[in-house]
């Protein structure tokens, strides 16, 4: 966390074509194949925040939920592979603060220290009273979660109001306390890519650990224009002070392949260090899946049908 | 209609696209291409298989792979119409050297370094992103001048630093590199580049992951290299960026236009005003707005100055290989022994004439230089003869001094003249006009003197007038948008003043031949230096005086003398930017010949004469595409 520093996104500008064309340009000049690629499979499975966020959410899908969390790849897969004992598991488990008891009740019995995230603060739109939004807060904390994902106010954004917005995250981060805060930039709704930066900046500025695209219930979710304008404010952001946040991509993230594609764009822009489940978070649900048939065919050379793997 | 054989000359390093796009519109427009290649590029071997399998026109396209030591003897083949020559500089002036007087015309398309402006309101992430594809890829031909405004220079290197950390370089066909390698030879050289540049005090940073093997090289950036030191003079390697501040936008053009490389260049400015007015002052090819190294075959692209004029893509790639139907084809005027040190070197004296018959001339002509008459530096003059052998009149001997005087006020004339609008050029050109009718009896009663009858006269002094009517009324026309696949956003063709031009006016037609030169080079916006018809210049200098008072100093100079030595002064003079020869066959030679020095676009007659009263070789559209140059001004949008 750092002062609120003008100068730092007053003279910003992004050129969009231009950020298209590097997004073009990584997608298809990094790719990678056979072993090496079940081992970025395996690593992307380390990253993911497994999510579920619907309104039809109950115990039964978030104890099954849990359970997958702890073991993403089925045992023999990962036997085949000498991984069964490496602590594959994934990253977090992220879910609405009404379902944290019950996630955090699940996991306990699976035995299992993975941390439960909780979204808050209105999510999607955020657009409730800051003072229930301070409180979702506090009580999903109590309730257990460890990480929150908070969705910023997009009208102070869309309104130029960037000292109001630094205000509202430092207020987030005080009442999140010891927890995990990740700021969901809704970048769909930001309207451009400079938008996009400043609100990447201000969000790193007010004390988030980590920034994240959007909340996967936007038209545009997580895509790699956006990305990259974020990993360049976040590598900004180093420079300038030392601190490395971590970034989460969210929604629209479905195929192992897109998968892979994040992870070499991450390690282009940031480098290693990044790569690591600290500073780096896939929030998705139905990913998981797809990267467990890849490994499925890589395993044994067939494709697997849908009821070969279990559910999550 | 299409010009006959190509030949065809490759580099050592060529892309396969550079390649088709050089042999694809000469095929398309009909004619035939012999195509010498590098030895070690089996790629148009393989093309030129695939095309004779085409039944019925088996020798449409044939590649004969060979040393350099070739090219002159492909180019002085007699049935080859026109040589395309892609290359280095000191290659491509040797062939224009050595091709002076054959029947082949030449096309040059040289060198291969570009240049990247960053401002201060650019988004340097994404303008490092642009030295990447221009200068660390496999898709830029050569390396790059890169230009940082000072109060962003140390972001800018920071950033490209670390990028070029990331940078991958291994075999070609590895999917997941960046960079290739283009052979040793392209190692060689700027091995020694970079060690030059070290020596003369640049600090030089390299990065990326590379192969320790020879023939590659890693991303190499130079900083800190003086302006004067010789390696900031030549041309830039490939995988090198030499990089170098300025402190505002004028200071930025003057160092971008300081080099007689003129190929390409891409602005980076998120501010649209000052982005289009850097995209128009840069006098080079191709320019794009916030991108670099954009390419399409509907895009015009080519170069002018020391990149040579040679263009492929669009409508001006269409033209390299056509010529104007109806005019013959060209033939050899090579004379083996014309001696290039001395031709028109020395001024033959002349005798004076007899005793002076009739009444009593006027006074000697004067030059008309800088918007008046002057003396000429040599103070001597030469006899003007009419028909019938009487002495018409007395006008000066100019020299190399008025010439150099000549071009100076011709380029001092030129910002201003080319800064007008098309309204206010075509409204002095329809001035002249008027000017010409009222002087009508006086210009009649002179060409009556050399022989013409009155009324071819007087027909000869309206079709002047005409002609200037209609090139004026032509400069109204303005580049246009292309539509381009690919891109979102327009692509401009504008069409700009090539410089200052000198014109070498013909014997015959004094007047109309004169005029016909004159109106489209002014109506593009060029200023002129022009030598008028040797048998009789006083029709020129009558038109002068009218100049006189309607022009603006210095728009167009006329330069009376001996013909071979004014040839001479001007072919070699390194600042005149075109040169249009009507004269004798010697002549066109040597001036081929001498444009090898600043590689300037020259048009010669051969010593055929031209039919200066037909509207296609008096008035065609041939006068208004080898009057201005094209330039692309891509502009990508989207925010």
């Amino acid at each position: 966390m750092t002062k609120y520093n003008k100068c730092w996104i007053s003279k910003i500008q992004v050129n969009h074509p231009a950020v298209l064309r590097r997004a073009e340009q990584i997608q298809a000049r990094r790719t990678v194949k056979k072993e090496w690629q079940a081992a970025w499979l395996l690593k992307a499975v380390t990253f993911i925040d497994l999510t579920t966020l619907s309104g039809d959410d109950t115990s039964s899908n978030i104890q099954r939920l849990c359970y997958k969390a702890k073991y993403p790849i089925r045992e023999d897969l990962l036997k085949a592979l000498n991984m069964y004992d490496k602590g594959i598991t994934t990253a977090a488990v992220c879910v609405y603060p009404a379902r944290v008891c019950d996630a955090v009740k699940a996991l306990k019995a699976a035995g299992c220290n993975i941390p439960v995230a909780s979204v808050a603060t209105g999510f999607p739109a955020g657009q409730t009273h800051l003072k229930t939004r301070l409180e979702e807060i506090r009580l999903a904390v109590e309730d257990g979660a460890t990480e929150i994902d908070v969705v910023i106010n997009r009208s102070l954004v869309l309104t130029g109001q960037w000292e109001a917005l630094y205000d509202e995250i430092r207020q987030f981060r005080k009442a999140c306390g010891e927890a995990h805060l990740k700021t969901i930039l809704a970048t769909g709704e930001l309207g451009s890519l400079t938008n996009v930066y400043k609100a990447s900046m201000i969000a790193m500025m007010a004390g988030s650990d980590f920034i994240k695209t959007s909340t996967g219930k936007e038209t545009v979710n997580a895509t790699f224009p956006v990305a990259i304008v974020m990993l360049r404010a976040i590598r900004d952001f180093f420079w300038k002070t030392g601190n490395k946040i971590g970034f989460k991509p969210a929604g629209g993230i479905r195929s192992a392949k897109d998968s892979l594609a994040w992870l070499s764009l991450v390690k282009e822009e940031l480098g290693d260090e990044w790569l690591k489940p600290e500073l780096f978070r896939i929030g998705a649900s139905t990913l998981l899946s797809d990267i467990e048939r890849q490994i499925y065919h890589h395993v044994t050379g067939r494709y697997a049908a849908y009821h070969d793997l279990p559910m999550s | 209609m299409r010009t006959g054989v190509i030949g065809l000359i490759l580099p050592p390093t060529f892309s396969f696209l550079e390649m088709m796009w050089r042999i694809c519109p000469a095929l398309a427009v009909g004619c035939t291409v012999v195509a010498l290649v590098p030895p070690a590029s089996p790629t148009p071997l393989l093309l030129a298989q695939l095309s004779g399998e085409l039944g019925p026109f088996p020798g449409i396209l044939n590649v004969i792979s060979g040393p350099a030591s070739l090219v002159p003897v492909l180019a002085s083949q007699p049935g080859i119409q026109k040589v395309a020559f892609c290359g280095a500089l000191e290659e491509g002036r040797a062939l224009r050297r050595t091709l002076a007087g054959e029947c082949a015309e030449l096309g040059l398309a040289l060198g291969t370094e570009s240049l990247l402006l960053l401002t201060d309101t650019a988004d340097v992430d994404s303008a490092v992103e642009g030295v990447v594809d221009a200068a660390w890829s496999d898709r830029g031909p050569g390396g790059l001048r890169l230009l940082i405004q000072e109060s962003v220079w140390d972001e800018a290197m920071r950033r490209l630093q670390e990028r070029m950390g990331r940078l991958r370089s291994g075999r070609g066909l590895d999917g997941a590199v960046d960079m290739g390698a283009r052979g040793a030879a392209a190692c060689d050289l700027v091995q020694r580049f970079v060690r030059e540049a070290q020596s003369q005090g640049a600090q030089v940073f390299q990065a990326g992951d590379v192969p320790s093997e020879h023939p590659f090289y890693p991303p190499t950036l130079v900083s800190n290299l003086p302006p004067a030191s010789p390696c900031a003079w030549a041309e830039v390697p490939w995988p090198v960026v030499v990089a170098s501040p300025f402190r505002t936008a004028k200071e930025a053009l003057a160092l971008a236009n300081g080099t007689p490389r003129g190929g390409s260049a891409s602005v980076w400015s998120e501010r649209l005003g000052q982005a289009l007015e850097l995209g128009y002052g840069l006098q080079v090819g191709t320019v794009w707005i916030n991108a670099h190294g954009l390419r399409d075959p509907s895009v015009p692209t080519g170069g002018c100055k020391e990149s040579g004029c040679s263009w492929h893509g669009g409508p001006d790639g269409l033209y390299e290989y056509l010529r104007p139907s109806g005019t013959p084809v060209r033939l050899s005027c090579l004379s083996k022994n014309l001696n290039y040190d001395t031709f028109g070197l020395a001024v033959p004296s002349a005798l004076p004439a007899g005793p002076e018959i009739g009444p009593s001339p006027a006074p000697p002509y004067g030059l008309f230089v800088g918007g008046r008459f002057q003396a000429p530096g040599a103070r001597s003059s030469r006899p003007i003869q009419d028909s019938s052998g009487n002495l018409h009149g007395y006008v000066a001997e100019g020299g190399a001094k008025d010439i150099r005087g000549a071009v100076e006020a011709a380029h001092q004339a030129f910002p201003g003249w080319a800064g007008q609008s098309p309204g206010a050029r075509a409204a002095l050109l329809w001035a002249l006009a008027a000017a010409l009718e009222r002087r009508k009896s006086t210009l009649a009663s002179r060409l009556e003197r050399q022989g013409v009858e009155l009324k071819a006269a007087e027909a000869e002094v309206e079709l002047s007038a005409r002609r200037l009517r209609a090139w004026g009324a032509r400069a109204q026309a303005q580049g246009h948008t292309l539509q381009v696949a690919g891109l979102r956003g327009p692509v401009l063709r504008l069409r700009e003043p090539l410089g200052v031009l000198a014109v070498v006016c013909p014997d015959e037609w004094p007047l109309l031949a004169f005029v016909s030169l004159l109106a489209p080079a002014l109506a593009y916006g060029n200023t002129v230096v022009m030598v008028p018809s040797a048998a009789c210049p006083l029709l020129a200098l009558e038109v002068c005086q009218d100049m006189a008072t309607l022009f603006p100093a210095g728009l167009a100079n006329v330069v009376t003398g001996d013909r071979d030595h004014l040839t001479r002064c001007l072919a070699l003079h390194q600042d005149v930017q075109a040169m249009w020869y009507f004269g004798s066959a010697q002549g066109s030679q040597f001036v081929e010949w001498a444009s090898a020095g600043n590689l300037k676009p020259v048009w010669v007659n051969r010593g055929c004469l031209r039919a200066w009263d037909h509207e296609a070789e008096g008035a065609g559209p041939e006068l208004g595409l080898r009057s201005a140059r094209t330039k692309a001004l891509w502009l990508p949008m989207g925010d």
